[in-house]
């Protein structure tokens, strides 16, 4: 009885909507048989995480307050007063580390593939506006985690805008709702974060989706089947044809054990690591802080950094232009021809190369050995086979080695800053007089101490530092030195 | 068929109660954060405020730092309570030791310096090893250095060599850009207190008779005698140029 | 039931063709009309690009001479929303007497807040280890310049600093 009363108003849906006759064809629809792989999977995955943030983040608004003076207080009640509020703040999080890594695989699948050669031009450019506002929901986000490092990533936002020749200080503005970062650049960033981003990113998405049905699934590439423009769409639909097959359920249970394997990993994820800060109230007079981006971005916090500083603001600014301007063109420099990577070494090796140089700067991002260790100078210690039987003098020079923040900078037995070279050792490298020069005159970036170290203290530190050599090397000294005599 | 419907049932009981555990349960997964109280009381532990803010001169244990030797039963009975705090809060003007208290431009707040002082005193301290030992007091009375030749003599020499410019044991302590670096006060506590966990004995010495008071200042002001009026920088071994 | 055409379609094609142009005329209007507020509206911050204020720091006695300290203000754009974030620090530097730096925290080079040393005299920036010298001056790392200073006077013995927007490369105080 139940069933029957089930199916009679299936039945009246259908009849009035006619959604089911709709999406029938499209679910059924043919496509070439070597698709329904687990090569073709990432952007469906991509998708699902998108609908997991966009659950998690509705639910997340039911409780955050999007006010300077509140925000901070709601992530905390969200960690500890809401009930499982924090797991799905995990989740969030999780998930947005997750979607832009699965969002950068899919990419590296379809540029590998070919598949953004004729006829998908579109869909390409489609997926490069979804990327770039995949890390604008990202960055914003991250702002949204209203901590100390969102009030920082905000000034090196604006910091980066200001450069813009002519229109950097009024960018600034724009971007900060006003002449510095407070209650209104949260609103602003929040209105961004959960109305104008994610409208236009769904609206790219049904474009997207709209193409990737309208043109058909990317064939898998064959070496030596060349992409003619003139033959293509004729070749492929005989492919379809002959050999396709219905993308439901045959290809379509790939992509939903992927869908849920993401998904899975992420709840795992948020369920084992919880959630990520919020770090530090934001409270701008607190500099005792060292503001860190998001794991998306580390491999640009590295970039500011090395970069040499004459080319920084024409990268900072140059730089995603052409990035994004060079993957817009892509599918029109070369829209047609050889699909497969195995006959297409100089893509290979460009997509090698630009995830080797990400994966390094990520890998430098997390340690970040050119800031400076904050607190090195106070906590951590001077070994103690480089305190034992040293002298009176030698031992205050070890302190000042300490006190005048030197560990910020330079490691000692592996601790401290690595800034600068580590210590170890140095006697054996650097003669006295030139570790006496390299203190007082700095150089190699490293300042000068001379006006900020007193005689004595430069020749506590310079004793201390001679003795900074293995038993079996002998202290570094000049040529010249016999031959004057003894000093 | 009744099998079934029993089987199916039993997993549909399952299910809703993995639901429920995970709905009311999962506030017990290994990723809840913290509460902030854990974390405020943090910001007081002593373990972690001396590590970040003391362990880089004195030395992860409180030994073994080119600064002075804080894991020592014999200076932590020497040095008054109210004379540590005042150190962290103040430092010792041209010497090492810098101001920590937030009003001399620190970082430690005063309930911070007090968890510093009291984790000390519990941890290191000693009263009872020291019972019945004639202690000198922190401050001592003026010394005189020409004394205080002799006491080097017989409590130092064998071991700073004969002119303290260094022996068998011990190192150069007369150096003037060591002595620059060095407080009267510093001094004192070293010859009272000693750097047992380097080699050298505390005021009771290895043999004869413990250092007195007197004695102690006389030695001091002995040391303070070699103080050079003007430290020059140190000399190059190769003319420049 | 065929509709009346008569009475659903203009007459004549002259009397179509206006009626569409009106109608083409009076969404563009509506469009303008509702478009330029939203649009004034969104670059808001450029037109009110306030000036500098000038912002009282305290006393001078509460700056001890030749040392360097954080003082606090009062961001004066502030909104009764902004909690925390309309606290401002800046690094002030007095020398001797009425003599004064007044530095801003964010560093030259992206803008994260630099830490005072006394004991070594010099600045550092936790981000990209920016250096600079008491003096304010560029000692190494990254940063393309100095400090920010902000622009500073003494009125009945206290501290002002002409203040109140970030201070970035492009504007610098």
């Amino acid at each position: 009885m139940p069933m029957r009363f089930a199916t009679a108003i299936a039945k009246w849906l259908e009849d009035r909507t006619g959604l089911g006759a709709a999406l029938t064809p499209i679910l059924g629809h043919t496509v070439p048989r070597r698709t329904a792989s687990f090569w073709y999977v990432f952007g469906s995955s991509t998708l699902a995480l998108f609908a997991l943030q966009v659950a998690t983040g509705v639910c997340l608004a039911l409780v955050y307050v999007p006010s300077a003076d509140q925000a901070y207080q709601s992530l905390v009640y969200l960690n500890h007063g809401a009930h499982l509020g924090w797991f799905l703040r995990a989740a969030h999080f999780w998930g947005s580390n997750a979607m832009v890594l699965v969002l950068v695989v899919h990419m590296l699948q379809v540029f590998l593939f070919g598949a953004y050669k004729y006829p998908r031009e579109l869909t390409w450019i489609c997926g490069v506006f979804l990327l770039l506002c995949t890390l604008g929901m990202a960055f914003t986000g991250q702002v949204l985690r209203w901590d100390q490092d969102a009030y920082w990533g905000l000034g090196i936002g604006a910091s980066i805008a200001s450069r813009a020749p002519g229109i950097g200080p009024g960018l600034v503005h724009v971007l900060l709702g006003g002449p510095i970062i407070g209650g209104r650049t949260l609103s602003r960033f929040f209105t961004v974060h959960v109305f104008l981003v994610p409208a236009l990113l769904m609206a790219l998405l049904g474009l997207h989706l709209w193409l990737v049905l309208r043109l058909g699934v990317n064939e898998w590439p064959m070496p030596g089947r060349l992409v003619d423009r003139e033959t293509y769409r004729k070749r492929y639909e005989e492919e379809v044809q002959r050999d396709g097959v219905p993308f439901f359920p045959l290809a379509a249970r790939k992509d939903m054990i992927a869908m849920a394997a993401v998904v899975l990993a992420v709840l795992v994820c948020a369920a084992l690591f919880g959630p990520h800060g919020p770090r530090g109230f934001p409270d701008p007079t607190v500099i005792d802080t060292a503001p860190r981006p998001d794991f998306f971005f580390l491999w640009l916090f590295a970039l500011f950094a090395l970069l040499p500083a004459w080319t920084e603001t024409f990268i900072l600014l140059v730089g995603p232009v052409v990035a994004i301007g060079f993957l817009v063109a892509l599918p029109f420099l070369s829209g047609a021809g050889e699909k497969s990577w195995l006959r297409r070494p100089g893509s290979v090796l460009a997509a090698l190369l630009i995830l080797l140089a990400i994966g390094t700067l990520t890998g430098l991002g997390t340690t970040s050995p050119w800031s400076p260790l904050m607190d090195g100078w106070s906590a951590t210690p001077v070994p103690p086979i480089y305190v034992k039987g040293r002298s009176a003098l030698e031992l205050r020079g070890a302190l000042v080695l300490q006190f005048k923040q030197c560990r910020n900078c330079h490691s000692l037995g592996g601790e401290g800053g690595l800034r600068g070279p580590a210590l170890d050792g140095v006697a054996s490298r650097l003669t006295r007089d030139q570790l006496i020069r390299q203190v007082l005159q700095g150089g190699g970036n490293m300042p000068a101490y001379g006006k900020n170290l007193s005689p004595a203290e430069v020749t506590a530190l310079v004793a201390f530092m001679q003795t900074l050599h293995p038993v079996d090397e002998p202290v570094a000294r000049t040529a010249a030195g016999p031959l004057l005599g003894p000093r | 068929m009744r099998r079934g419907a029993s089987q199916r049932a039993g997993s549909g009981a399952f299910l809703v109660l993995m639901l429920g555990f995970f709905v009311l349960g999962c506030d017990s997964l290994p990723g809840r954060p913290k509460e902030s109280a854990e974390e405020a009381a943090q910001s007081m532990d002593f373990e972690l405020l001396y590590a970040t803010h003391c362990a880089g001169c004195h030395g992860a244990d409180g030994n073994l730092g080119p600064a002075l030797d804080l894991h020592d039963p014999v200076y932590l009975a020497l040095v008054p309570p109210n004379r540590l705090r005042a150190v962290i809060e103040d430092g010792v003007p041209g010497t090492a030791m810098t101001a920590f208290a937030k009003e001399r431009g620190g970082s430690l707040t005063e309930p911070q310096i007090e968890a510093l002082v009291q984790g000390m005193l519990a941890r290191w301290s000693d009263a009872q090893s020291l019972r019945g030992m004639a202690l000198p007091p922190y401050a001592g009375p003026l010394g005189d250095p020409r004394r205080g030749a002799e006491v080097y003599a017989t409590a130092c020499g064998s071991c700073h060599g004969g002119e303290g410019r260094g022996g068998k044991k011990g190192h150069d302590i007369v150096d003037s850009s060591y002595l620059a670096l060095v407080s009267d006060q510093a001094l004192r506590s070293v010859v009272i207190a000693g750097r047992t966990d380097l080699g050298m004995p505390d005021w009771r010495g290895t043999r004869g008779s413990p250092l007195t008071s007197q004695q102690g200042s006389d030695v001091v002001a002995w040391l303070a005698a070699h103080r050079a009026p003007v430290v020059g920088r140190p000399i190059f071994e190769k003319p420049r140029g | 039931m065929c509709p009346n055409y008569e009475f659903a379609t203009p007459a004549s094609p002259s009397r179509r063709s206006f009626l569409f142009r009106l109608a083409l005329a009076l969404n563009g209007l509506a469009l303008l009309l509702a478009g330029v507020p939203i649009l004034g509206y969104l670059l808001g911050p450029l037109s009110r690009r306030a000036a500098q204020t000038w912002i009282d720091l305290g006393p001078v006695a509460s700056f001890p001479e030749r040392e360097t300290r954080l003082a606090v203000y009062e961001n004066p754009y502030r909104v009764v929303w902004d909690g925390a974030t309309a606290k401002i620090a800046c690094w002030v530097r007095r020398l001797e007497g009425d003599r004064f730096q007044v530095f801003a925290v964010n560093c030259a080079h992206l803008g994260c807040p630099v830490r005072w040393f006394p004991q070594s005299r010099l600045f550092m920036c936790p981000c990209h280890g920016g250096v600079y010298y008491e003096d304010g001056s560029r000692a190494s790392g990254p940063p393309p310049r100095g400090l920010f200073e902000y622009e500073w006077a003494v009125r009945a013995g206290r501290l002002h600093v002409r203040g109140g927007q970030i201070p970035t490369l492009s504007e610098p105080v």
